[in-house]
């Protein structure tokens, strides 16, 4: 492979492409002079196929016609030959040859390129087609001479049929017995008896079971005659050739529908049809709406993806030319059967629609998606047959632990095996169609977004910069697909699939490999901007905005960071019905809450990089729009910035995108693009986008119910009113926290009679106290009005983000005061950490009729306040800390939010088995997305649970399983090793038993530690063992149990069990 | 809200009575002092981006104007209650009172929360709000500024409102408005230098020579920064700075003994005065934790983040060797730390006197704009100084004078002047 600049493979190409058209010009010349006899027309056609080819000066041609040979005197045949078959009406009447004399570089067809296989099947179709033109002028012309009074004109047709093309006759006949059928004519149904036993075509399907009489051709032809004089007795002349010149155009697409909807023809056979049909000129195939749309459905299911929601929506929009594009990207292993999948099918249908939609949105004209080639879904089975990697097959019936443990060697295996030889030609010739532009890997697998399905992210997608030598690139891209591939084996995955009963399926992976959209900006190369938008907004910041407004996470640079949620920087937010409702208005907050970091690609390392905005001073003047992503800092006001005017190495600038907002027509181009793709999906949609400073790029598009974001709760019905703390029926939106075990609430009523300020200090104070006490994440705080309210410190407790940063939830309740309910902060002192951290905010107006607010609960439970805060004793009455399974017999807070139908409920139920695993997993906001900011101690919980659901307490004679220190209290770092307690009350022999499986558990985590954050570590799990005695004694890390402050928390064992049936 | 609940407004006057019994007013006095001047609330119609109306309360406070036009800020907040726009209407009376500025004291506010409205909603509020009290404000009258959820583009469109209906320009009308429309050179130092000159002077006092001192710094924004550059420019060496860390959610100090670099450590901290502490600790500074500032063996502190820091819980925690605080933050010092200083004898000034340097800067923008002339920021800065310098002289020598700390000197002194101004107009 020799490695050339990019200009000369085009220039390259562009000659090639050139000389083929010149050479289809001149075929046509020949075909299209009515002087030329068939003769004349091969003698030319051997002269002027060879200047076509790449090397002419060794190219030679022959055609080889009823039995007659054309080919210039110095022909020699050589086996570097390119054959093309001439047919007339499907039947094989001579040959187009194309010779090299020596031997040539090897190609896509041995020395021949993929474009001049197109370019002489073309010519033979012409050909083809051309002949059959001339014999039925010739037949036309034989019954013109005869005596046509006593035929009648469907009959001369017939008879014509009958010399030229008697399949099409019948097929004719076929119909007509049909539609006479159809229309209720007694006669026509009889015949139909004779002639559908009797009829059979190729591949057309009979029924198997039976065995049938095959009648010879000339027994149906004579029925056709029947059929015809039968017809002419019940319709009109007009009809019955209108007739048949509609069914007869029909037919010349009959190969298409065949090849479609035969499931034994391969992607390539596709391939060609839909290329043959694209070829040939459209008006010679008129299509009834009917068989359109069959075939579209066909092409839709073959190619795309076979599900019926989808399907339904897409073929509205698809039509048989939109995929003739597509096919040419299309990578697939020798004979495939495969699909591109779910992201690729997502992505190709919101083009369709934004395509539709371009004449009402001018707009649209501007929104473009990125160079993709595909690879299809059977590339991965064709991968590991051809590197007899059949038994990580098996893998995922493997015990979890297992798996964990293997994946690492999965990933090796994989990375160093080879793609099979039709692959890398594949990847060669996308290569060389990107260029060296970065790349990003995207999985597209046939159960990922799935209607209803959220497998988002849990396959890896990775960023290759795509630089160096054609070997390099071709290395890195395998290597890219081959981790890629790894991933569907990976326990996150396995896992994931195990939960939703999907394991059986057979998990086929298509991968889309994309052209980054970016420009190169000093050595690193990203978009001017990019980011998610969502159709329905789940995090109003303000009353005024509504669900449909909309939702848009925006950051310069690459749209990782706007996708996945990074705890040290914030994105963007802007509701595109409501753009100048902004969630951050001082000046203060919009400096805090603007974007201070970067996604690149570092084009000079290859590597992914976070960079911060101070790049700006060394390359703001490069940087596409800059002047509408940031603001200027002008003393204590931010203004707009003017591209000349910005002094980078001076101005203090601001990620705001006030310009983009104000001056461009960004926002509204991503409303429209949202309210047209929700419309037709007829569900909220979520879109990823970038923009290269000159066109919006659309990545990825799916329903917004299979995504990342909160789905809405089932609120039951009927439940009794004592298992409720509380409802609400305004602003709301979806959600579900799970597992609370406790509640610090801040008495409205006594908060306003605290008359001193210090005291209302002291209270914020205390509640950030709680705060760092309670375990993380599963308790709420329920208050007055405003929280962190920086004002009027009586409208609410005054706290600072650190200070609510563990709680899972922020409630404010309103109360009425003399008719009058004040209005709620919606969380806007910190609102953008509310939604980076994934606490869920919700408002509260227990006066509000109709709705639920267990006082008695909150006021009449015991208050743990003193036994956490001692030296509090004083605000008893105004904070109280109450344990819900404690005063609630054992069974725990859910909260539910419904945004659907405005409606939230808490209600007390046993710990779960969480309602919904999927949620209890959003909710801890783990996503193994894309590269993201590792959350060390959310994945050791998740197992640490997942382990303790696996542990049978009898088999080991465990009596109680206890999780403490850094993971329990969420500040597990990369190197943490995971605290457990375990209550054992077995035998020695259990005791060992006991081990032995912990010990396998904890070499498994430490290598998935391994992976992640390459920290070597003998082991993950520190088990501390105690008795029964120790407890009694409270002798060393029995304490723990039951301990007032930072006590071991309790996880339910064996659930998993159990719920396999195992137990 | 029930009759026991905080009201901000009640603590204001019953601090007011304090000074009050000191310098044994009159009840005229009294009774004009307690309660605002005038007072107006208005209603304010917005045409909102969807075609409605809304009508948003407004109110303007002017609580004395005896020593000259009022001055105090507009909030924009959701729960505004005229109760806090009165206390704070008192406070800058005393304020500009202090630096003896010919200056009386106002506020004003609107309820709204800026979250929920459109920059064009804004706008309208804006111009709103000053169509309804265009005749009770004015550069020779009262004279509005930004405050809390305001800033200079709302002054800007309110100065352009009273401008419009005026019929010509007005830029005194005003203050917080940016450099080149009207806003005044030496903003962004004056809160700061304004904290080193009395400091300095209170050296002075003292008899210690300034560059012989040291100091450890709480908070490194904008005024703590320009503290530290006038204090270096003494001749001080700054040991020790504390820096909230918005990652960690958490502050630190750092420190480096032979004196901290303020240019280096400026090129790693962010616009909030965040110090990036890994990056100051590869420049060879000592990281410690955040509270442990107030431990360190020098001879100033200076508070300059924000209230409540020196409380009865650590005040105990400073080193024998400090002599001086110096509060650049509002409200750093707890009443009940305040005394155990007052035992210790660590002489205060006080952060009603000590950041008088913000509002001072206020009056000498409203001065220029009025003359249309604008000073180059070294004029600014010394008419500063000399401002500063004999503001600190005047209470000083009136605690000495009357054996008060300087706390109760500064406030008292204030009262004092705008009774005395009172009285001398004939008012009571």
């Amino acid at each position: 492979m020799s490695e050339k600049k990019p200009l000369d493979v085009l220039l390259g190409e562009l000659k090639e492409r050139a000389k083929e058209l010149n050479c289809l010009y001149q075929v046509q010349e020949l075909l299209n002079n009515s002087e030329n006899t068939v003769d004349d027309i091969c003698n030319g056609l051997v002269e002027v196929i060879p200047p076509g080819w790449q090397y002419p000066d060794i190219c030679r041609a022959k055609i080889q016609l009823n039995s007659k040979t054309y080919a210039s005197d110095d022909l020699v045949e050589t086996k570097w030959e390119l054959k093309s078959d001439i047919r007339i009406q499907g039947e094989t009447v001579g040959q187009i040859y194309v010779y090299y004399e020596e031997e040539a570089p090897d190609m896509d067809e041995g020395p021949f390129l993929k474009d001049e296989r197109k370019l002489i099947n073309t010519i033979a179709e012409r050909v083809g087609l051309h002949l059959l033109h001339q014999q039925l002028k010739n037949v036309f012309e034989k019954q013109n001479q005869a005596d046509t009074e006593h035929k009648k004109e469907w009959e001369v047709i017939l008879d014509m049929l009958r010399q030229t093309n008697p399949k099409l006759l019948i097929r004719l006949s076929r119909k007509m017995v049909n539609y006479l059928c159809w229309t209720g004519v007694k006669k026509a149904e009889e015949l139909l008896e004779r002639f559908g036993s009797a009829f059979h075509d190729e591949g057309e399907l009979i029924d198997e079971n039976k065995p049938f009489k095959k009648s010879s051709d000339s027994d149906l032809i004579s029925l056709s005659y029947e059929i015809f004089e039968i017809a002419e007795d019940n319709l009109t002349l007009d009809k019955i050739l209108n007739n048949i010149q509609k069914w007869t155009k029909e037919d010349r697409s009959g190969f298409l529908s065949k090849i479609l909807e035969n499931m034994g023809s391969s992607l390539q056979d596709i391939n060609n049809a839909i290329e043959r049909y694209h070829h040939l000129a459209p008006q010679m195939l008129e299509l009834s709406e009917a068989r359109e749309k069959g075939l579209r459905v066909a092409m839709i299911r073959r190619i795309l993806t076979d599900q019926s929601d989808y399907i339904d929506i897409a073929k509205r929009f698809v039509d048989v030319n939109s995929f003739n594009e597509l096919l040419n990207k299309i990578i697939s292993p020798v004979g495939s059967h495969g699909k591109l999948g779910g992201k690729s099918a997502g992505l190709f249908l919101a083009n369709q629609m934004i395509k539709k939609y371009t004449p009402e949105f001018e707009s649209f004209a501007e929104v473009k998606i990125p160079k993709t080639w595909y690879i299809t879904s059977d590339g991965l089975l064709n991968f590991m047959d051809y590197n007899n990697l059949e038994e990580v097959m098996e893998q995922k019936y493997k015990d979890i632990g297992q798996i964990r443990q293997e994946y690492p060697y999965v990933i090796q295996l994989f990375k160093s095996s080879t793609f099979p030889p039709a692959i890398i030609k594949g990847l060669l010739m996308a290569l060389d169609d990107f260029g060296s532009v970065p790349l990003i890997i995207r999985s597209s697998s046939l159960l990922e977004d799935r209607i209803g399905m959220a497998f988002a992210g849990k396959y890896k997608s990775l960023f290759i910069a795509n630089q160096g030598t054609k070997e390099e690139r071709l290395v890195a891209l395998m290597d890219a697909i081959a981790e890629v591939y790894a991933s569907v084996f990976g326990p996150d995955p396995i896992d994931y699939r195990a939960e939703n009963d999907l394991l059986d399926y057979h998990e086929e992976m298509g991968i889309m490999i994309q052209q980054v959209v970016g420009t190169k900006i000093g050595h690193y190369y990203l978009p001017s901007f990019a980011g998610v938008a969502f159709s329905q907004n789940e995090f109003r910041w303000s009353p005024r905005i509504n669900r449909k407004d909309g939702l848009i996470r925006l950051v310069p640079g690459l749209g990782t960071r706007a996708v996945d949620r990074i705890s040290n920087d914030y994105p963007i937010l802007i509701a595109p019905g409501q753009p100048q409702l902004k969630v951050n208005v001082t000046v203060d907050e919009v400096i805090k809450y603007s974007p201070k970091y970067l996604d690149v690609i570092n084009l000079q390392s290859g590597e992914f990089e976070t960079v911060e905005l101070e790049v700006l001073k060394q390359f703001g003047k490069e940087y596409p729009m800059i002047h509408q992503v940031v603001s200027r800092m002008k003393q204590d006001f931010l203004q707009l910035a003017n591209p000349l005017t910005i002094d980078f190495q001076k101005d203090f600038l601001v990620v705001t995108f006030e310009g983009l907002v104000n001056r461009t027509k960004y926002v509204q181009q991503t409303k429209d693009m949202l309210e047209v793709l929700s419309k037709e999906y007829n569900n909220p949609v979520d879109i990823e986008f970038a923009h290269d400073g000159n066109n919006l790029y659309l990545l990825q598009c799916r329903t917004q119910s299979a995504g990342i974001e909160y789905k809405a709760a089932v609120i039951p019905s009927n439940v009794p009113i004592e298992k409720t703390l509380f409802s609400a029926n305004k602003y709301i939106s979806n959600g579900i926290v799970t597992d609370i075990t406790h509640i610090v609430y801040v008495d409205p009523t006594k908060y306003s009679e605290v008359s001193d300020y210090e005291t209302l200090k002291e209270i914020g104070k205390s509640v950030g106290r709680l705060n760092k006490i309670l375990p993380k994440h599963q308790f709420i705080l329920m208050g007055p009005g405003r929280w962190g309210s920086r004002g009027d410190i009586k409208l609410g407790v005054s706290v600072t983000y650190s200070e609510i940063n563990n709680t899972s939830m922020l409630i404010e309740i309103a109360r009425k005061t003399n008719e009058y309910t004040p209005d709620l902060s919606f969380g806007t002192h910190f609102f953008q950490d509310l939604v980076e951290s994934n606490i869920r905010y919700l408002p509260l107006y227990p006066d509000d009729y109709g709705i639920i607010f267990n006082f008695k609960f909150l006021e009449e439970s015991e208050n743990l306040l003193t036994s956490f805060l001692p030296d509090m004793e004083k605000l008893k009455d105004v904070i109280r800390v109450i344990d819900v399974p404690a005063s609630a017999g054992g069974q725990v807070l859910n909260v539910l939010m419904n945004g659907d139908s405005n409606k939230a409920l808490a209600i007390f139920s046993d710990p779960t088995d969480y309602i919904d695993d999927e949620a209890k997993e959003l909710q801890l906001g783990l996503r193994s997305g894309v590269i993201q900011e590792d959350v060390h101690w959310q994945w050791r919980l998740r197992n640490v649970e997942k382990l303790a659901s696996q542990l049978d307490p009898q088999r080991f004679g465990v009596k109680g399983f206890y999780l403490f220190g850094s993971v329990k209290n969420a500040q597990a770092g990369p190197s943490s090793d995971i605290d457990i307690l375990i209550h054992f009350v077995g035998t020695d022999a259990q005791r060992k038993d006991l081990s032995a499986w912990l010990e396998g558990w904890s070499l498994s985590l430490s290598q998935i530690n391994f992976l992640r954050t390459g920290n070597k570590t003998e082991g993950l799990l520190d088990i501390h063992i105690v008795t029964d005695d120790d407890i009694k004694k409270r002798d060393s890390y029995a304490i723990k149990i039951g301990a007032v402050s930072d006590a071991a928390r309790p996880l339910p064992m064996g659930t998993a069990l159990k719920k396999n049936g195992l137990k | 809200m029930s009759d026991t609940s905080y009201n901000a407004f009640t603590d204001a006057q019953k601090l007011f009575d304090r000074a009050a019994d000191l310098l044994d007013l009159d009840q005229a006095t009294r009774d004009l002092l307690r309660t605002p001047q005038k007072e107006f609330h208005f209603s304010i119609p917005v045409r909102m981006d969807d075609g409605k109306v809304k009508i948003f309360q407004g109110y303007r406070v002017m609580h004395n104007d005896a020593r000259g036009p009022a001055k105090g800020g507009i909030r924009f907040h959701p729960h505004e209650t005229i109760d806090t726009v009165r206390a704070l209407a008192m406070w800058m009376t005393w304020k500009t009172a202090v630096v003896d500025l010919p200056l009386g004291g106002g506020k004003g506010g609107v309820i709204c929360d800026p979250h929920n409205l459109s920059p064009f909603e804004q706008e309208r509020l804006c111009r709103g709000w000053i169509r309804q009290v265009y005749k009770n404000i004015g550069p020779h009258l009262d004279i509005p500024a930004p405050e809390v959820m305001t800033n200079a583009q709302h002054m800007l469109w309110m100065l352009d409102e009273y401008e419009v209906i005026s019929g010509s320009r007005q830029p005194g009308v005003i203050t917080g408005k940016p450099v080149g429309m009207g806003g005044s050179l030496g903003r962004a130092e004056a809160t700061g230098y304004g904290v080193i000159i009395s400091l300095r002077e209170a050296l002075k006092e003292l008899g210690i020579d300034p560059s012989e001192t040291t100091a450890s710094v709480q908070g490194f924004g904008n005024v703590s920064q320009y503290a530290i550059e006038l204090y270096q420019q003494m001749g001080g060496t700054v040991k020790c700075v504390s820096s909230w860390v918005q990652d960690e959610q958490n502050s630190y100090s750092v420190c480096k003994p032979e004196g901290i670099n303020l240019e280096e450590l400026r090129s790693v901290t962010d616009s909030f005065g965040g110090i990036n502490i890994s990056k100051a600790v590869k420049m060879g500074y000592k990281m410690i934790p955040g509270e442990d500032w107030l431990k360190q063996e020098v001879d100033i502190l200076i508070p300059a983040a924000i209230e409540n820091q020196i409380t009865g819980n650590n005040v105990n925690d400073i080193h024998k060797k400090v002599k001086v605080i110096a509060e650049a933050a509002n409200g750093p010092t707890s009443p009940e730390a305040a005394k155990v200083l007052d035992k210790k004898d660590i002489y205060t000034i006080p952060d009603f006197l000590a950041n008088a340097g913000g509002v001072t800067c206020s009056y000498f923008e409203q001065v220029q704009s009025n003359m249309n002339y604008y000073w180059e920021k070294d004029e600014v800065l010394s008419k500063l100084d000399l401002k500063m310098t004999s503001a600190f002289i005047s209470v000083s020598d009136f605690a000495k004078t009357n054996n008060l700390n300087m706390r109760d000197a500064a406030y008292i002194i204030s009262v004092n002047r705008v009774s005395q101004a009172c009285k001398d107009r004939g008012w009571v």
